[in-house]
């Protein structure tokens, strides 16, 4: 019974989390359809990467219509599911070669012993704390006026114990509050907005487009704690197996070397990214204009993510210390 | 009863599940996969898992959440299927629309809830428990009271019996192995409903566990929630059983009479 009710359970949090396709395990098919047409250097390899219906893996989409990745010899199939939570799993047990993940995710994963291996940088915060992708957003008339105002109210996150409430509770600190007497409680992105306005909780943690459907709403941003916590903070990583990294080191080369190309690209034709949002999320035009967009970047800020790591040994998360060196390439 | 069939009645009852568990055992022994530990890592996490304080502030939560609903769903559905099985009017006004929200899945009202109810917080919980239970119990009660002996009623009112005692003691009774057989659907789906209704604005709870261990990659603990889950559908089983063997007494010496005539 308690599989079928897990079963059950992804089922509603997908229904729940309608931001972009909702067809879990369902391909979205970007593969590159010249399979014969490349370079000619002999036979195309398959690759199937997880990756998660946000604004954040635009880079690969965008990647993958330009060709960098079929330049390479790699023919990538994009899967979109519901998180890392779901990514990580399929990659360890080789059903996908690469994946995208938190990189607080990643860092739980490596504290329990899974063998992980990040490859590129996935995303980052912006370099500006009062304009990044993702933040707190509270009602117009709320007293919270500053981070520190936030402890001992009700906070909506997407995740319990995870990259939100680690830096949440560092934001907190860093502007002279108490992150210990903060509630925080578990909401889906879509149900954030609603939830706040409705006074459910005081303030919710949002990342876009659901920051920029809170802020058309009426509902305050009161800042990142992302950027907020430190600019350019390693948001996100694509990563795969230890193994893999063994076995096929060259494929994994090529793979990185396709991102990056990827990701310097998104980083640096902003609107050919935002046109390509549509293509597995729903937004619609003028949200495609008027959201956030991360930092795309093919260097990782190794830095940030020592950074997240301590913040998690602080937390709890992890029941001994993470050496993030097992994690980074 | 000997000895004898007490020892042979409990070896037909735990002979299953020794099987399944030693077959576990043995064949999960010497995994290294991290999402199938082997059983004796998930049986040594159990404790420590469950016992240092998640049993009262997990555990407790989600089973008075599921007894509340549960209740609810029982008492208004025995309420509202005795309206409709005693009358044909009503029956026939409401039976399309019963019909309808049957068919409609609980776990998809989970947000359309608790946009109503607060996302946060028991009521919209229970509320979706309630939802989910109340749907066998109603409809079997509707069944049941349709098939009570229209004798039994004739004779019933020719002892002038009052139509409280009428309800009570004639339909209520008559349709109760009907009731039961309903309200034993209800209670498996009330907790798969417990465990579905915390995935959405819950911090605690046996369900809400389940998932954040899965996220934190806790793997043998996740495994230890789903045997949580499924010891505590277990006892709610049994303690079903002795108050429905208590409660249609009347029924089984009944049957038992006829079968023997």
């Amino acid at each position: 019974m308690g599989l079928i009710a897990l079963g059950a359970t992804s089922a509603l949090l997908l229904a729940a989390c309608g931001s972009g396709d909702g067809s879990l395990g369902t391909s979205s098919s970007a593969s590159s359809s010249a399979a014969g047409g490349g370079s000619g250097s002999g036979a195309m390899t398959p690759l199937t990467v997880g990756v998660i219906p946000i604004i954040d893996v635009a880079p690969i989409y965008l990647g993958v219509d330009q060709g960098f990745f079929k330049d390479e010899g790699l023919d990538v199939k994009l899967e979109l599911a519901q998180g890392g939570a779901a990514i990580v799993p399929a990659v360890v047990s080789g059903q996908y070669q690469f994946g995208f993940s938190n990189t607080t995710s990643l860092l739980l994963a490596t504290a329990k012993g899974l063998p992980l291996k990040a490859v590129a940088s996935g995303n980052q915060a912006t370099d500006d704390p009062a304009k990044d992708f993702g933040g707190v957003v509270v009602k117009q008339d709320s007293p919270i006026k500053s981070p520190k105002d936030l402890a001992g109210k009700k906070v909506g996150v997407n995740n319990l114990n995870n990259i939100m409430t680690t830096t949440i509770n560092k934001w907190v600190r860093d502007d002279g509050g108490d992150p210990s007497t903060i509630q925080y409680t578990e909401l889906p992105f879509p149900d954030m907005a609603a939830a706040v306005a409705k006074g459910d909780i005081d303030a919710g943690q949002v990342v876009e487009p659901f920051l920029t459907i809170a802020k058309s709403q009426g509902e305050r941003y009161l800042g990142s704690n992302l950027a907020g916590v430190e600019p350019g903070m390693q948001i996100a990583l694509y990563f795969t197996s230890a193994s893999y990294v063994q076995e096929h080191g060259d494929i994994v080369k090529k793979f990185t070397a396709a991102m990056n190309k990827s990701l310097d690209y998104a980083q640096a034709h902003q609107d050919e990214t935002r046109a390509i949002l549509p293509k597995y999320t729903k937004l619609d035009a003028k949200a495609q204009q008027a959201v956030t967009l991360p930092k795309w970047t093919s260097e990782i800020n190794t830095d940030s993510v020592q950074l997240l790591a301590d913040l998690g040994t602080q937390d709890g998360l992890f029941t001994k210390k993470v050496d993030v060196s097992t994690l980074l390439p | 009863m000997t000895p004898l069939t007490v020892l042979r009645r409990l070896g037909y009852a735990l002979g299953l599940p020794l099987v399944l568990v030693a077959v576990w055992w043995f064949a999960s022994a010497g995994s290294t996969s991290p999402f199938w530990p082997p059983l004796s890592t998930i049986v040594a996490k159990f404790p420590g898992t469950w016992f240092s304080g998640r049993m009262t502030e997990d555990v407790l939560p989600s089973v008075v959440r599921l007894l509340v609903g549960y209740a609810l769903a029982v008492v208004a559905g025995v309420a509202v299927g005795m309206l409709v099985g005693l009358s044909r009017r009503v029956r026939a006004f409401t039976e399309p629309t019963l019909e309808f929200f049957r068919a409609v899945p609980p776990p998809v009202l989970v947000p359309l809830i608790a946009l109503f109810l607060g996302y946060t917080g028991s009521t919209s919980k229970v509320i979706t428990i309630a939802l989910g239970c109340v749907w066998p119990v109603l409809l079997n009660t509707v069944e049941g009271v349709r098939g009570v002996d229209e004798v039994l009623l004739d004779t019933a009112r020719c002892y002038h019996l009052s139509r409280r005692s009428r309800l009570v003691h004639v339909v209520l009774r008559g349709a109760s192995p009907q009731i039961a057989a309903g309200a034993r659907q209800a209670l498996s789906i009330g907790v798969i409903l417990m465990v579905i209704s915390e995935l959405f604005g819950a911090n605690r709870g046996l369900g809400a566990s389940i998932v954040q261990f899965q996220r934190g990659f806790a793997i043998p603990e996740m495994w230890t929630g789903i045997i949580m889950l499924g010891l505590l559908g277990f006892v709610l089983s049994l303690v079903f059983r002795l108050v429905e063997h208590r409660a249609l007494a009347w029924y089984r010496g009944l049957r038992d009479a006829n079968r023997g005539a």
